[in-house]
Order: C-alpha cells, then structure tokens, then sequence
C-alpha cells in the first residue's frame, strides 16, 4: 500500500526540521537550503543577463543598479550562500566516498569557520571595488 | 545512520549524486574563475557592456563560459531532483521527473549559448 500522501509530504520535509537534531542534520539543511537559493539565484542570473542582447543602453543601466550600496548588500549574501554550500559541499563529497567520516564534525565547523573569515575578505573587497 | 558511503547505496539516485559531486567539483574552479574574470579584475566589480565584448572576443574565455554553464546547470538540477527524490515517488513518476529536468537543462543551456552568440555577432 503506498504511504498517506501527508506522511510522504512530512517525510520529504524531515530536512527542514532541525529541532533537536545534530550538527549533522543542521549541516545537511544548510546545504539544501543555500542550494535551493543559489538555483533561484541562478536562474535569476540567466534572466538580467538576457539585457545584454539589448545592447549597450540596457546593459550599463543595470551595471549603475548593480553598482549601488543596496544591491552589493545582495551580492554579500549571494556569496555566504556560495561559500556555504560549497564549503559544505566538499565535505560532502569526501565523507561521500569514505574519506574522514569520523571527522565529519570537526571538518563541518573548521569549514564553516573558513566560510565565515572568506566572507569577511570578500565582503570588504565587495564594498572596496 | 545509513553509511554515507555512495558506493554502498543501493538506490538508484547515486549515479545522480556521483554526478553531482563531480560537477561540484568542477564548479569550485570555475566559478573561482567566473569570480575573477567578472568581478574581482573588472573594475568597479561589474563589466559594462564595452567590458563584456571585449571579454568574448576570446574564444578561448566562450568555451570556458559554456562550459561553466552547462556544469552549474547539470549540478542546480541534479539538485532539485535529489529534493524532488525525496517525497518517495514512484518510478514512473521519477522517471519522469528526470526528463523533464533534462529538457530544462538542454533549454537552459541554449538560452546560454544563444545569448552568447548573440553577444559576440553585435561586436
């Protein structure tokens, strides 16, 4: 018999539940959720670059847009999320193939900790340009 | 817990998530590339238009730019799909799933390359 669709609903979310779960599980919905940001984000992306078929005109006037204080605030988040899911990500694939499993912790917090001091570098190269 | 060990999974997704940390892989290169070339060498953080012509008059930097699009978009929809996988869907329906993302990767990789072109013949 197949499951109740609620309980399949409840099942595929389990992720977003991080109520009195592990570093583990913390880690694993932060990937998803940066994951599923930076593919919004991506597409996004496709769409504004779509003004460079219209030539110079339209173009530039979004590089002013993109150039205001308000919009490199958005470029900061877009680039924790990359640095996250990335970092994240290369923990995922080595734990993925059996390396450092009994480390998993150890690595999780070490890279987030390199996510974080990137940030601050990027954020104030972002601010600088 | 389950072993994390991809190649000790028995279902079927793990050529998904083979692929997937494959491409990401390939992503920190280039999108550390991408970062650079667009942003942090570009002055004031962003090409104008004058910028990017310039920028696509290497073929050697289109190549490169089609490859980073056709390896974000194959690791974004692998993605969503390993979300999708997890409501528990039927074979039917996830075969299904796997070929509409197909056909979203293949249009949004010729939107890519359309748009390139686009750029590189009004220069």
């Amino acid at each position: 018999m197949p499951p109740h669709p609620l309980s399949r609903i409840r099942r595929a979310a389990q992720w977003g539940d991080v109520r009195s779960r592990g570093l583990g599980m913390i880690a694993y919905t932060l990937n998803r959720v940066t994951g599923l940001g930076l593919v919004v984000y991506l597409y996004l992306h496709l769409i504004v670059l779509s003004l460079l078929a219209g030539g110079p005109s339209s173009w530039d006037a979004f590089v002013q847009i993109a150039r205001s204080p308000a919009f490199l605030v958005l470029d900061v988040i877009l680039i924790a999320g990359w640095l996250i899911h990335g970092l994240n990500g290369l923990r995922v694939t080595l734990t993925g193939f059996g390396i450092g499993l009994r480390s998993q912790k150890v690595m999780f917090v070490v890279l987030m900790a390199v996510a974080v001091v990137a940030l601050a570098a990027m954020a104030v190269m972002v601010f600088s340009a | 817990m389950n072993s994390h060990n991809v190649f000790e999974r028995r279902q079927s997704p793990s050529w998904g998530w083979f692929w997937q940390a494959f491409t990401g892989l390939g992503l920190v290169v280039l999108l550390a590339l991408h970062m650079i070339a667009h942003h942090f060498v570009a002055e004031g953080g962003i090409r104008d238009y004058a910028g990017v012509a310039e920028y696509l008059r290497n073929p050697v930097i289109v190549l490169l730019e089609v490859l980073f699009l056709v390896t974000v978009t194959a690791h974004a929809l692998l993605g969503v799909r390993a979300v999708l996988f997890d409501f528990g869907l039927s074979q039917r329906t996830e075969r299904r799933i796997s070929r509409a993302l197909a056909v979203i990767g293949i249009l949004t990789v010729g939107y890519g390359i359309w748009l390139t072109w686009t750029i590189t013949q009004a220069i």
